[in-house]
């Protein structure tokens, strides 16, 4: 029973990967991209587990900026994958400029963000003794 | 009308030379001390104690202690700095003293030295329970010890007591090595006033009963619990030696040799005439009477005093001490003069540094709590004049561009957010270039 569930784990991974190989260079692009705002948040995540919350506003500034990131270059993926019969009208280059209107929009919430929470920690630091 | 306020005027303009001639607060020794005596030949035997306060520039007044003309005050001012009642057995003071007027002379800050002796009225006792001191109630008894007592002596109620209070302030720099002689009666201090002292202590095999009839019941007081010589000093400074003998200041006791029973020492002279001079130089503020300068603070670095500080300031302190010496004021010399930074309860407690000119300084940071504080020196030292000043001043927080710009905690956020569009740039690029 266990040989024959590692063998098809073994099996699983290698279809994926002979799978994924298949994808366009392109969405291997936006994929990598993923990851690396992923991973970018993941540390920063690490590094406030090791030292607390403080400062949260740039935490969040942080953390949000990388995730939001990562969701919007999902969009990205999504509009311009060919086998998405969804969007087949949409233009490449159009998606492209959507998705640098989207980031763009999200840095001027994170902005506001970011102000509002750098106000509460005045407070929260005069009146921590 | 118009006579009789221009006589007053009159009188009030004679009286002013006579009142310049008093204690000051540039000048805290006494000057003029009504001495009252219930028998004017106290006067010739206790000559050497009154020649020594002579000498020392004291205005003594001897009056009988019924003396119909005595007063304290005329017009609302005091004729008197110090005051001495040497009657023990007066009943009645004449003219208008009478416990409440002493009361209100020492509430004034004057000095009074008060003796009873082998009897006290109950004016005496009065007098003494007010400044916080209990004759013992049976008035026939005397201090009796029997291991103490100096050979020549017989019925062992001549104490030759040496248990005196540690205090160069009160008692004076020279140890007084011989026994003090004492007759007289026995009193004791409430252990929970702050404001009493035993200057002289009976040894704890000593008692207090009637040294002429047999004891019908263990005595009340017994041991070190007796005193012999009290001293108080009272809020306001005043000061306030209380004495179970008469006989301790009289010329009979000055003189004489004292040799202990027990003991191989034998003293030409008792340690009478020190002791009595040294306690008179500090009841009438000779000695141990101080005096601060304002306290002054600033921040390091400047001079001038400002109005707020911020919290997490370093700020200097000092504050000028000055000890009279009798004739001027010296400065005063000490190493446990504390500042408190105090709101409620003290947030910073330290240790002046002295220069040994006078000033005492420290300096410290500002706590990290806003509101409103008092810088305080309250100076208690045992035998000193209380010193109780405070300052107040306020501390702000931090105001909005006072905080630092980047939080040195929140640098990987700041590299996160500039490795973001970092990277957005080089994605935007590759990805719409790419072959």
């Amino acid at each position: 029973m266990v040989k024959s569930t590692s063998k098809d784990a073994q099996d699983l991974f290698r279809s994926l990967h002979s799978a994924y190989s298949a994808t366009p260079t392109n969405l291997k692009i936006i994929d990598m991209y993923v990851v690396f705002a992923v991973f970018t948040a993941l540390i920063q995540v690490a590094y406030m587990a090791l030292v607390g919350s403080f400062p949260f506003n740039s935490f969040l500034s942080g953390v949000l900026s990388c995730v939001g990131t990562a969701v919007l270059a999902v969009c990205l993926r999504i509009q311009v994958n060919k086998e998405n019969k969804e969007f087949k009208s949409h233009p490449p280059l159009g998606s492209y400029l959507e998705y640098s209107y989207r980031i763009w929009h999200q840095n001027e919430h994170l902005q506001i963000l970011y102000s509002a929470t750098w106000s509460s920690t005045w407070s929260s630091s005069t009146s921590s003794d | 009308m118009m006579n009789l306020s221009r006589s007053v005027a009159l009188i009030s303009l004679f009286l002013l030379p006579l009142l310049s001639f008093s204690f000051s607060v540039d000048n805290p020794t006494d000057q003029r001390v009504l001495v009252l005596l219930d028998d004017l030949s106290l006067k010739s035997s206790h000559s050497i104690f009154f020649g020594s306060l002579k000498s020392r520039g004291f205005d003594l007044d001897f009056k009988l202690a019924d003396d119909s003309k005595l007063a304290l005050q005329r017009y609302g001012q005091f004729l008197y700095d110090g005051l001495i009642i040497f009657a023990p057995s007066t009943e009645r003071f004449g003219g208008s003293l009478d416990s409440k007027s002493i009361a209100d002379f020492v509430d004034s800050g004057r000095d009074l030295i008060l003796s009873a002796d082998t009897s006290a009225s109950d004016l005496i006792r009065g007098i003494a329970l007010e400044c916080g001191v209990d004759f013992d109630e049976d008035s026939s008894a005397m201090v009796i010890d029997h291991s103490s007592f100096p050979l020549s002596d017989g019925d062992h109620t001549l104490i030759a007591a040496d248990d005196l209070v540690k205090s160069d302030v009160i008692l004076g720099k020279s140890k007084i090595e011989a026994p003090v002689l004492f007759r007289g009666v026995a009193h004791s201090l409430n252990p929970t006033n702050n404001l009493v002292l035993k200057v002289l202590s009976a040894s704890p095999s000593a008692y207090s009963a009637n040294p002429s009839s047999k004891l019908s019941s263990p005595p009340q007081l017994t041991g070190s619990a007796i005193s012999l010589v009290s001293v108080m000093q009272a809020r306001n400074n005043a000061r306030v030696v209380i004495s179970g003998s008469l006989q301790l200041f009289s010329d009979r006791l000055f003189r004489s040799a004292v040799q202990k029973a027990g003991s191989p020492n034998k003293y030409e002279k008792s340690g009478n005439e020190q002791f009595a001079t040294e306690l008179s130089k500090w009841v009438f503020h000779e000695r141990g009477h101080l005096k601060a300068g304002s306290l002054v603070h600033h921040r390091v670095g400047e001079t001038d005093e400002p109005a707020i500080y911020r919290i997490k300031d370093d700020l200097e302190f000092s504050v000028e001490i000055l000890e009279w010496s009798g004739r001027s004021w010296e400065p005063y010399v000490a190493d446990d003069v504390q500042v408190q930074f105090y709101m409620m309860s003290p947030y910073v407690l330290k240790t002046l540094s002295t220069d040994k000119k006078g000033m005492f300084h420290t300096s410290f940071k500002v706590p990290d709590v806003y509101g409103v504080f008092q810088f305080k020196v309250e100076y208690e030292k045992l035998g000193y004049t209380t010193l109780s000043l405070s300052k107040q001043i306020p501390v702000r927080p931090y105001r909005h561009n006072e905080y630092e710009r980047f939080i040195p905690t929140a640098y990987p956020y700041y590299g996160a957010c500039f490795t973001t569009m970092a990277g957005f740039f080089v994605f935007s690029f590759v990805y719409l270039y790419h072959k």
